[in-house]
């Protein structure tokens, strides 16, 4: 997924963070609930955009999404090891391309019908189909007879097997190592077709799901209330009764809610975070993780001069990230490579390049770069993108290079960058969407996505042909060997200035427990208790307050 | 007529304006620093002021006074520049105005009262933004957002002065409308120009300001006050100085400018 390269600011924190981040009025959860309820109290910028599984593609629709409904298979709750969810149990053929899942039986809807290998077939079958419109297409068509299905050829897609109800198999049409981590999305989540057909498009109105909680209330630009599943599979879960979401409180009156003890975890907003860490009170509330995420300088490859190698190492070289993680007040991990810790393949003994401004200027001469070269570098109009834009224009002027800075809106960033000779350069981030080294590398490296996700325009016939080779190895140890190698030559040619990997802080309550960041996904609000010792919370009413 | 010897407030704005000037056309002498590059390991975590850094340095490791210094060749350009094309455009439309009157103070007053209905800042932002942030683009945009209400006072004197006798008698004699204007309008109100053209300056100093808190100033590295106060948002409560001392500086050139304009005026009313 495109991340904008924030790391101060709202945006690459919003993978994981954003969304966790709420806030409603104190009395309110005490009015729709009785007094003693555990509420958990939350407050959004937006409103859900959706809960439609089939529909959702970001972060605020799967925070709730992913408590809502059920895959097979689930993450845990702050790594990127797979769970059984539906699945009690699961075989992988030796070539990855047949996967046969043996359900739990007492998984139930909210209406309480039994969930069974029927409905997960009804569900990824309608993400197939084109109707739909469901941008979680891609990640199924390499199922036998998707394509068939799709065009409305076939009644069922042939790779999708349900021998009983409780066991379901999965047939592809060439193997696909990573299939599992596409089935723990939630476009692959169990939807009871029933209640999908009855209310058509409205469905994300009407959410009916197998989840910890079920949806009780959706106002538009309101609130968002859901409440406990009392019938969930896994006895004594959720710990918590309900959560109320109050919409439309931006980050800086989350802050203040927060602090008023109205809401119970929130994202920090730039203009406070250095005062909370220099707060001892708040700074052991905060919770943080390193992102799956890899901010960078790209450098296009097919525009002068940084068609040479020696150019775009020496901006490598130049270019102090130390200073850069510094300034983001260690709100970051310094890059080496493109793979963010924590990734499968993430390769720590990986040297990049080390800050040394006298190497840069003498690989600049020799590419014959003159001083007073005065390239432009497009990044978003963002106050900590500025000031990122700035340590690096200071970096640059110390090798001869004054680097212009172009602020631009985050969509004609993404739409400048795709055209081929428009952009030398750029600031940008990637956040994974699977925690497989085939998602960076080959998404932004390879040339079938010039004009897609490769913005740099880099390819490199070795790294084509590794590529290639790669994404169908299934053992892990070779796989991932493989994307190691890959990693090397394109850090050697060196298309990206390596910069960091943006690290992601929340905020909670003294008595919000049980908060786990995950690495790609939303926080899982299944997850979260309260302490019931703890409990000066706020009550307050105000003339804000909305009635139910 | 006795003529006043200047006032304190011309003397206090005067002296003001002038230690601008200087420090603007002399920047790289008075400045201790490079304005642009670090001079303190202080990324991410602001220095406070102390004796080396009287005024701290920022996230940046930059030094705030040195960055001050330069500071006042943005806002002095932009604020002087900006005063002067705003000055000749909307004198030269107020005299129209007031003297021919007819279609012509129509076209030019509707023109004139549109342009008033908009927020200044938000026709300068709309600007700069087709524009392209630039020294010239944020001049001229800052021009044409602040020339209306120096058109309407002139209108107004103008339309004043034009029935005058000694106007009349200069007509009766055949002078044309342009040594009509010149002559004998232009003169009598003249005063009243010099008093807006300080306080105007005032005016297009805030507005420079302004659009650059809101990014859309002269880009960087060059420093300017606005946006200084603007990067140090984020340091508000840490650093407070930090958005302090730019604010001040802010204050004290239009207070200056400001100062001068009431100090003509109190002349031109105590003549």
């Amino acid at each position: 997924m495109r991340m904008a390269p924030h790391g101060l600011l709202a945006g690459a924190l919003a993978s994981a963070l954003a969304l966790v981040c709420l806030g409603c009025r104190a009395h309110q959860p005490a009015r729709l609930f009785p007094p003693d309820a555990a509420v958990l109290r939350l407050a959004l910028a937006d409103d859900v955009p959706t809960l439609d599984p089939a529909a959702g593609y970001d972060t605020a629709s799967w925070e709730f999404e992913q408590v809502l409904f059920d895959t097979l298979l689930r993450y845990a709750s702050d790594s990127n090891e797979l769970r059984p969810d539906l699945a009690l149990s699961w075989e992988v053929s030796p070539d990855a391309r047949v996967f046969v899942f043996h359900m739990r039986a007492d998984a139930r809807f909210t209406n309480g019908r039994p969930v069974t290998s029927a409905d997960l077939r009804y569900s990824i079958e309608r993400v197939l189909n084109p109707k739909t419109r469901s941008q979680g297409v891609q990640y199924f068509l390499p199922l036998l007879g998707a394509a068939d299905f799709a065009a409305g050829r076939a009644a069922h897609a042939r790779g999708i097997e349900t021998p009983d109800p409780y066991t379901i198999i999965f047939r592809l049409d060439k193997p696909d190592p990573i299939f599992l981590h596409k089935l723990a999305m939630p476009f692959a989540a169990a939807v009871p077709k029933e209640v999908v057909e009855r209310w058509g498009d409205d469905f994300a109105r009407h959410a009916v799901g197998s989840g910890p909680f079920m949806l009780k209330e959706w106002l538009s630009g309101q609130r968002l209330v859901l409440i406990k599943n009392p019938h969930y599979f896994i006895p004594g879960r959720p710990k918590l009764d309900a959560i109320v979401a109050l919409i439309g409180v931006n980050e800086e009156l989350q802050w203040l809610k927060f602090e008023a003890g109205e809401i119970d975890v929130s994202s920090i907003p730039p203009a406070e975070f250095t005062y909370v860490m220099k707060t001892p009170r708040l700074k052991t509330l905060t919770i943080h993780h390193v992102t799956a995420t890899t901010n960078y300088l790209g450098m296009n490859c097919r525009m002068a001069p940084f068609s040479d190698v020696r150019v775009r190492q020496a901006f490598n070289y130049a270019v102090n990230k130390q200073k850069l993680v510094a300034i983001l007040n260690g709100r970051g991990v310094v890059a080496r490579g493109v793979l963010p810790p924590g990734m499968p393949g993430y390769d720590p003994d990986i040297g990049g390049y080390p800050y040394d401004p006298a190497k840069a200027r003498r690989l600049l001469e020799q590419a014959g770069v003159r001083a007073g070269f005065a390239p432009v570098v497009w990044l978003t109009a963002d106050p900590t993108m500025m000031i990122l834009g700035q340590s690096i224009q200071q970096d640059l002027a110390l090798v001869g290079v004054d680097l212009l800075l172009k602020p631009v809106a985050w969509g004609p960033l993404l739409d400048a960058v795709r055209e081929p000779r428009a952009v030398q350069l750029f600031l940008l981030g990637w956040g994974a969407d699977f925690p497989d080294p085939q998602n960076f590398l080959e998404v932004l490296f390879s040339k079938a996505q010039w004009g897609a996700n490769n913005d740099t325009f880099y390819s490199d016939p070795k790294v084509e042909e590794l590529l290639a080779q790669a994404s169908v190895v299934a053992e892990p140890a070779r796989r991932y060997a493989l994307y190691q190698q890959i990693q090397q030559l394109i850090v050697g040619d060196a298309p990206w200035v390596f910069l960091y990997h943006p690290v992601a802080y929340v905020i909670r309550q003294p008595w919000v427990r049980g908060i786990r960041l995950h690495p790609l996904r939303p926080a899982r609000l299944d997850h979260i208790y309260l302490a019931p010792s703890v409990a000066p919370r706020g009550t307050a009413p105000s003339a804000a307050d909305i009635t139910p | 007529m006795r003529r006043a010897g200047p006032n304190w407030l011309e003397m206090v704005g005067g002296a003001i304006a002038l230690s601008l000037v200087v420090l603007a056309l002399f920047a790289p002498q008075i400045a201790p620093h490079d304005p642009t590059q670090a001079v303190a390991q202080t990324f991410g975590d602001p220095g406070p002021p102390s004796l080396a850094f009287p005024c701290g340095t920022d996230q940046l490791g930059r030094d705030v006074l040195s960055r001050l210094i330069y500071g006042a060749r943005v806002s002095l350009i932009v604020g002087l520049s900006a005063m002067a094309v705003a000055m000749t455009v909307g004198v030269a439309a107020g005299l129209c105005a007031g003297f021919f009157g007819g279609w012509t103070e129509m076209v030019l007053m509707r023109i004139t009262d549109v342009m008033l209905t908009l927020p200044g800042l938000l026709l300068a932002m709309a600007f700069v933004a087709i524009l392209r942030p630039s020294l010239l683009s944020i001049l001229l945009v800052i021009s044409l957002v602040s020339w209306t209400g120096v058109a309407r006072v002139v209108r107004a004197e103008t339309l004043s002065m034009a029935s005058r006798d000694f106007v009349l008698a200069a007509r009766a004699l055949g002078a044309s409308a342009g040594r009509l204007m010149i002559r004998h309008v232009m003169p009598n109100i003249a005063p009243t120009v010099i008093v807006m053209a300080a306080l105007s300056t005032s005016g297009t100093l805030l507005l420079d300001a302004g659009l650059s808190f809101l990014g859309l100033g002269v880009p960087p590295p060059t420093p300017s006050w606005g946006r200084m106060v603007e990067e140090s948002q984020i340091y508000f409560r840490t650093a407070p100085w930090l958005a302090f001392f730019p604010g001040l500086a802010i204050l004290y050139a239009v207070l200056g400018f400001n100062l001068l304009g009431y100090g003509f005026l109190r002349r031109r009313h105590t003549r």
